[in-house]
């Protein structure tokens, strides 16, 4: 079974082969980068640039600049972190260089163990960064002081007074001098670029209700910004009770001495104030800052307004959904009753599900925005739900909600460890755990606990992580731990913790004699257990307990998924077995995926090629991209364009492989060999192919009618369900009327039951293109041989088979898709409304005749004999190349003449049916075939055709070949119709067993295309190879053994193409038997001739048809010296294949065309592929979509 | 068999499945509470509630599950329906294709589900359909409220449609409206008949649902509770806890 971890596994392989075996590695290392971005919340556009260990000094508060004293001041160690648009500093002890070790930077330590701005220290962008000058200092090579931008709004007032409001610390930075200067200059560059930002950041901070809490007294009266609907509906909770006048004025406090919102410096104050909850009015703008959102906000201040402008009007499933949740979104709050807040609420969604599509909306984002919206500003909360599903709390809101699913196990795993009673008795008790805490990370506890409470948990969630809702969750369990152990089923566990958060705010200890436990309330206690006992629940626990979950729960989702989307799949899908909707399944998607992670692979070596920053192959930038695509993690993209759709053929057919692979293969991509794999990709790229690992797909005028045909709804892309369905009408009924049917109506291109003669042709190159690598299927060779030679139909000379005792059934097959394009054309309809007379048709065939003759009198051909037809390939062709100018023909026929009354005496008799049906009944036990003969037989032909064709053409069986003139003649349009057609199919036993089970068969959905049939992709590549290489041989090859039949036939005319022709044709089947397609590029090249020769012959000019072959002489000739110099007109394949060409005969021409079309294909296969591959590319951006188009946004605003 | 004064009492748990806002919470609430609310929040994963419904033999106390409807919580819904004895796949009948996600889950019950589980598709918002007030066996109290300002008829599923499919797969049927309380208990009646003897022995656990249902005796049970239409009152009463 093709498993999509497989896929993932191989994709990360891809990206890293020093990862290996372990599919989470890539998650165990991630790239310095994201670590760095989590670390101190920065965009995804940030990278750790430059660090130095230094020294950072603030100045006691309330000192005046001239009594700067280092020892009166905080002094903090730590780390230095330069960014493309930020300097950061932290305490805590990580590095993100690429020569950091990964397991420094991935075991955080400190307060928040990497999980948010650590620690001590700050996050400054640079833009808020005023000046920087350099110090000199006894004991450090380099010291700085650095002069913010702290109070920027408050400028204008040019209060001199408020100098000492001015923002100033210094760092010393300790290291050798190199680096110090290299960090400097680093620094100076990045100031440089940062000035063009302070605009921006002017305009960002002036929605922080800070800058309007630390107004300056001449602005006393300045409207404050929006800080939440709280400000108009009040914010929950009695603000006596939360003491929130003095929190507010304990934060001025801090945000006077320490900086405010982007300027902001974190000293040990920061964190306990926040731990006891923040005051309404700054909750928003510390939740903003301390997420980091604030940092996507000052990228793009515009986003959410251009968001909400680019789309308003515009309709989507996402707002449905949104509709249907307004009202029901904390409609206890005041503020979501009124228009006011549902508007917010409404813009605010709305306008996320446009940035975010691969989210869109999952209900849960609706509460948890309605409680942004009390505390912040929209563009606030837009930004911060960003940062939220991006970052904090990753797929929990995606369309498979697999991050939610996946903290569940995660808990799970953590209550076990951590309360392993408590958790045997749930397992013993047969309580899911995460039935009940699945709602509290999902929507952040807001629902579950009184809101006042949740904001808490929240205050201190977005600075610590998302470890925090573990902690909480944990301590709850911890808390209720007798309560739950005497519960035995879902109910009682509920109710317990129902009621435990109904008591929140009473006293944890109501008995107590202390009078300050007694005033510890609940929630206290909570918060205690929660971060004090549970102090060992780090981010890096959490991480690693998600590795350690996240394949099985991925496999979950995706077995979900797929049993989900089989089951919802049309009817028709029901004849096709489980086993097989299974596989196809694997397949549509597997393709989809790889293509995705190749597409992203690609772009990023493209990227990092671009950036040309030195960069250690095995840090790949976005980890967190390398699994898109991955059914599990959302459905980034369910349809399958035309690329894709011959990639998936590739892998379940060995006709839909390319013959002419234009990159060169690699090693077939096995467990055993992985390393030999690595090595071999890593060496070259050639791995990064577009095709990847797999076969090189074929493009064809088949391939292209079989897509057009299943993409029912003409949009360029199939679904799974478009598949299937495309699937089960060939695969379905096992019924060869039904393939037969299927196959006309695959070709039948505007539906109206006709084939005309280009369709005809089509078909027999379609059916040269699916037999090309051999028939499978249940054929049955000794059996057929038998038949055919008992057979005395046109098989007795129109195949070789006969002849030669170990042909295989595949070289027969050539005779029989000849022999089928001259049936067809034998028994065409003529192309008007209404059925010639059999007169008047045979009055046709004569003016056709004579015209032809008039034509074929200049061909000096010497004629075959009636003996060498027969030894040789294919007459048929002859019938259809060589007639349209050949008065030979007649001759020919009527050496042929009793076999051509066989055969039509065969396929005349009512069609041909009854004796048929004898014979096949009798001679195969097929049991398909009896009804199909039945319905043969009451299909019939019509009885116009019949008249018109049969009777004619046995009293005219002389002009046959005439009548095959006029089937060429394009003045004189024809078709077959669906009875026709069948008829011809089952006039022929191969063909017949083709349609009854090969070409079924050929769609190997279930088992490995390798394992059952010789082409394996390794056997199809060695067989490609060889086959490739005879393009260049084979047209040596071709040509000897033409030069040869030539000589042969004392025909060694600068002659008539016809007369090459008809040697090249004959060559071609001598030779290259198996090469089906080139006998149809060959049929069609004489049939371009023909028309040519017509449409030349519009004059009559007699000698016009050898003019013609000398005109294409003499463009041939130049052609192949030009090629022969090097550097000469004709360049690329071209120019090498026409050398190739050119060393063989003259005689060649016409193989030498055949070849040429062969080359042009593969020029077309090459040319398609990269157009396809850059198409797709963009599809992904687009499509993936939305997914990445949407995290780009998510943060990166400079877009 | 026990018509002992002590009613015998289990436990039947019960999953709610549907698509969003199809008013699967207002059911329950209904139900439960004899209450309707026109902004109900979505459910968030799924609820939990219980209720207790008198049988002349038995007693049955529902633990439900109600689950969110959202399309994406839709692979959750394996954790809630686990176990489940019985299933209320719920559409809304003034929209079509909640029919078609109904069918969806009726499937996904039919074969993930433990085999015995008893399944009850349920057309809510009746009340939104010009017919609601003209049935018959309206309980007294909700006709009264039956629609009072909805004179056109939003419905778009017709009784018969869904009437055919239910019988195909052998599901209890009804039509109800969770605003005005119509049929809302004779679902939950009739599926505590329907409940096997045999899976109510052991409450609830694994396994516990494993006792077979077959067909034939869900449409009886679906009768018997037709039959029982009229003396409604007497159920509700025994119904509320
Ligand atoms: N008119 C009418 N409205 C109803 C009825 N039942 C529910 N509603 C309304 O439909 C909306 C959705 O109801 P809910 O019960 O929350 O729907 P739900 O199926 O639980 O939705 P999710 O939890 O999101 O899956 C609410 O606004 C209800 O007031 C009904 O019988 N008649
Ligand atoms: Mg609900």
């Amino acid at each position: 079974m093709l498993s999509l971890s497989s896929f993932v596994q191989r994709a990360q392989q891809l990206l890293d082969p020093t990862q290996g075996l372990n599919l989470s590695d890539s998650d165990k290392n991630p790239s310095k980068a994201s670590l760095f971005q989590n670390q101190f919340r920065l965009p995804s556009s940030q990278h750790p640039l430059y660090e130095i260990s230094a020294e950072l000094t603030i100045p006691p508060s309330n000192v005046t600049q001239g009594d700067k004293d280092r020892d009166r001041g905080y002094h903090y160690a730590g780390k230095l972190h330069l960014s493309e648009a930020y300097l950061c500093f932290s305490t805590t002890p990580s590095s993100f260089l690429q020569s950091a070790s990964t397991s420094t930077s991935s075991a955080f330590t400190g307060q928040t163990h990497g999980g948010g701005p650590g620690g001590n220290g700050f996050t400054f962008p640079l833009c808020a960064i005023r000046r920087v000058e350099r110090l000199h200092s006894q004991n450090f090579q380099f010291a700085l002081a650095i002069t913010t931008w702290n109070g920027i709004n408050q400028e204008s007032v040019k209060d001199k007074k408020e100098n000492a409001r001015e923002q100033r610390i210094t760092i010393q930075l300790a290291g050798p001098r190199v680096s110090c200067e290299r960090f400097c200059d680093g620094l100076k560059k990045g100031l440089r670029a940062g000035v063009g930002n302070v605009g921006k950041l002017k305009k960002v901070v002036a929605e922080c209700y800070s800058e309007y809490l630390l107004r300056p007294e001449d602005k006393k009266n300045a409207s404050p910004p929006d800080a939440g609907l709280g400000m108009l509906f009040r914010y929950p909770g009695d603000p006596k009770k939360l003491r929130d006048r003095a929190k507010m004025r304990l934060w001025a406090e801090y945000l006077r001495d320490n900086g405010r919102n982007m300027t902001l410096i974190r000293q040990p104050t920061f964190h306990k104030l926040i731990r006891v909850g923040l005051p309404n009015r700054l909750r928003g703008e510390m939740w903003e800052l301390t997420s980091g959102s604030i940092y996507l906000r000052l990228e793009n201040p515009t986003l959410y307004a251009d968001t909400l402008a680019k789309f308003s009007g515009r309709e989507s499933l996402a707002i449905d959904e949104i509709e249907k949740d307004l009202n029901r979104s904390l409609p206890e709050y005041p503020g979501f009753q009124s228009e006011d807040g549902i508007g917010r609420l409404r813009r605010v969604l709305t306008a996320y599900s446009w940035v975010d599509a691969e989210v869109g909306y999952c209900q849960a984002m609706n509460i948890v925005v309605a409680a942004l919206l009390i505390y912040m500003s929209e563009a606030q909360a837009f930004f911060l739900l960003s940062a939220l599903c991006d970052r904090l709390v990753p797929g929990y809101y995606s369309t498979t909600m697999y991050g939610t699913l996946l903290d569940q196990k995660v808990f799970e795993s953590l209550v076990e460890k951590t309360m392993p009673i408590l958790w045997e008795h749930l397992v013993r008790s047969d309580v899911q755990l995460s039935v009940v805490s699945l709602p509290w990370f999902l929507s952040l506890y807001i629902n579950s606990m009184p809101l006042v409470f949740a904001f808490r948990v929240l205050d201190v969630f977005f600075v610590e992580g998302p470890k925090v809702l573990f902690q909480v969750g944990l301590a709850i369990l911890r808390i209720n731990g007798e309560e739950l152990l005497d519960a035995t089923d879902d109910g009682a566990f509920i109710s317990v913790l129902k009621s435990y958060f109904a008591r929140l705010d009473e006293s944890a200890h109501p008995k107590s004699e202390n009078p300050k436990l007694r005033a510890v309330t609940r929630f206290q206690e909570l918060m205690v257990v929660a971060f004090k006992e549970f102090s060992g629940v780090t981010q890096s626990s959490i991480t690693e307990l998600r590795l350690k979950n996240k394949d099985a729960v991925l496999n979950n989702i995706e077995s979900f998924a797929k049993r989900t989307a089989i089951r919802n799949l049309a009817r028709d899908s029901k004849l096709l077995s489980p086993e097989e909707l299974g596989a196809l399944y694997d397949r549509f998607y597997g393709v989809l995926y790889e293509r995705q992670q190749r597409d992203h692979i690609l772009k990023e070596q493209a990227k990092r090629a671009k950036t040309n920053r030195p960069r250690v192959p095995d840090a790949p930038d976005h980890d967190d991209h390398i699994e898109r695509g991955r059914v599990g993690l959302g459905p980034s993209t369910s349809l399958m364009d035309y690329d894709a759709f011959r990639e998936f053929l590739a892998g379940m057919s060995k006709w839909a492989i390319s013959d002419s692979p234009t990159t060169p293969r690699r090693d077939t991509f096995t467990d055993k060999d992985r390393n030999s794999f690595y090595n071999s990709f890593r060496k070259s790229d050639a791995f990064l192919s577009p095709w990847g690992a797999g076969p090189e797909p074929a493009d064809h005028e088949f391939l292209q009618r079989l897509f057009r045909n299943w993409d029912v709804d003409s949009s360029s892309a199939l679904t799974l369900q478009n598949v299937v369905s495309g699937l089960a009408r060939i695969k379905g009924k096992r019924d060869i009327m039904g393939t037969i049917n299927y196959f006309f109506e695959l070709h039948d291109d505007d539906g109206d039951g006709k084939v005309d003669r280009e369709g005809i042709l089509r078909m027999s190159e379609a059916l040269l293109f699916l037999s090309r690598r051999g028939l499978e299927g249940s054929l049955s060779p000794s059996n057929s041989t038998l038949t055919l030679n008992g057979m005395t139909d046109s098989m007795n000379n129109s195949s070789l088979a006969n002849d030669v005792p170990g042909q295989s059934v595949n070289e027969r097959f050539l005779g029989s898709v000849s022999a089928f394009i001259r049936r067809c054309f034998e028994y065409a309809d003529p192309d008007h409304p209404r059925n010639q007379p059999p007169a008047a048709s045979a009055t046709t065939a004569t003016t056709t005749a004579t015209q032809a003759q008039e034509q074929g009198e200049t061909a000096e051909q010497p004629v075959p004999t009636s003996d060498d037809l027969l030894q040789l390939a294919s007459p048929d062709a002859f019938a259809i190349g060589d007639d349209d100018d050949d008065d030979d023909d007649d001759e020919e026929e009527d050496g042929d003449g009793g076999d051509d009354d066989d055969d039509l005496l065969t396929m005349d008799s009512p069609t041909g049916t009854p004796r048929r049906a004898a014979k096949s009944s009798g001679e195969t036990s097929s049991p398909g075939q009896p009804p199909p003969l039945i319905q043969l037989t009451n299909y019939s032909i019509p009885p116009s055709t019949i008249d018109g064709e049969s009777t004619d053409r046995r009293r005219v069986s002389k002009a046959q070949s005439v009548k095959a003139n006029a089937a060429l003649d394009p003045s004189n349009p024809l078709h077959i119709t669906l009875p026709t057609f069948r008829m011809v199919v089952l006039a022929d036993e191969l063909l017949e067993q083709f349609f009854e089970s090969s070409f079924p068969a050929s769609f190997h959905v279930i088992e490995a295309l390798g394992s059952s049939s010789s082409a394996s992709p390794t056997t199809a590549s060695s067989s490609l190879t060889t086959f490739s290489s005879l393009g260049m041989g084979a047209g040596r090859a071709v040509g000897a053994a033409l030069g040869g039949g030539g000589a042969g036939s004392g025909v060694s005319a600068p002659g008539g193409a016809p007369a090459a022709g008809g040697r090249g044709l004959r060559g071609v089947l001598d030779n290259i038997v198996t090469d089906g397609m080139r006998v149809a590029a060959e049929v069609r090249r004489r049939m371009e001739d023909a028309q040519k020769e017509l449409e030349k012959n519009a004059l009559p000019g007699q000698r016009s048809g050898n003019d013609e072959d000398d005109e294409e002489d003499d463009e041939d000739v130049p052609g192949f010296e030009h090629a022969s110099e090097p550097g000469g007109a004709g360049t690329g394949k071209g120019a090498a294949y026409r050398r190739a060409v050119s060393s063989s005969d003259r005689d060649l021409l016409s193989g030498a065309d055949a070849e040429a079309s062969d080359a042009n294909s593969i020029g077309r296969v090459r040319g398609s592929s990269d157009a396809g591959s850059m198409g797709d590319g963009n599809g992904n951006g687009n499509g993936n979509g939305n997914g990445g188009a949407a995290k780009v946004v998510g943060v990166e605003f400079d877009g | 068999m026990a018509d002992s004064v002590p009613k015998p009492s289990s436990s039947v748990k019960l999953v709610l499945l549907g698509e969003a806002a199809v008013g699967k919470s207002s059911l329950v609430l209904r139900f439960v509470n004899n209450d309707f609310q026109e902004n109900k929040e979505p459910t968030i994963g799924a609820a939990f509630l219980t209720q207790k419904c008198n049988l002349p033999t038995r007693t049955i106390k529902f633990e439900i599950w109600d689950t969110a409807g959202q399309e994406r919580f839709a692979s959750l819904a394996p954790m809630y329906y686990r176990n489940a004895q019985a299933a209320l796949v719920v559409y809304d009948l003034t929209k079509p294709t909640s029919l078609i996600k109904a069918k969806h889950w009726v499937a996904e019950l039919q074969r993930q589900a433990s085999p015995g589980i008893v399944i009850a598709l349920v057309g809510n918002k009746l009340d939104l359909t010009s017919d609601s007030t003209g049935t018959a066996e309206d309980d007294g109290e909700s006709s009264a409220a039956a629609d009072s300002g909805d004179s056109g008829d939003a419905r778009k599923v017709s009784t018969e449609e869904a009437k055919t499919y239910a019988e195909e797969e052998s599901l209890l049927f009804f039509e109800t409206s969770a605003k005005t309380g119509h049929n809302v208990r004779e679902v939950f009646t009739a599926i505590a008949n329907a409940i096997p003897e045999t899976s109510l022995k052991s409450a609830r656990g694994p396994g516990a649902g494993a006792g077979g249902v077959g067909a034939g005796r869900n449409n009886e049970e679906q009768q018997r509770v037709n039959l029982g239409g009229p003396r409604d009152p007497n159920a509700k009463e025994g119904c509320a806890c």
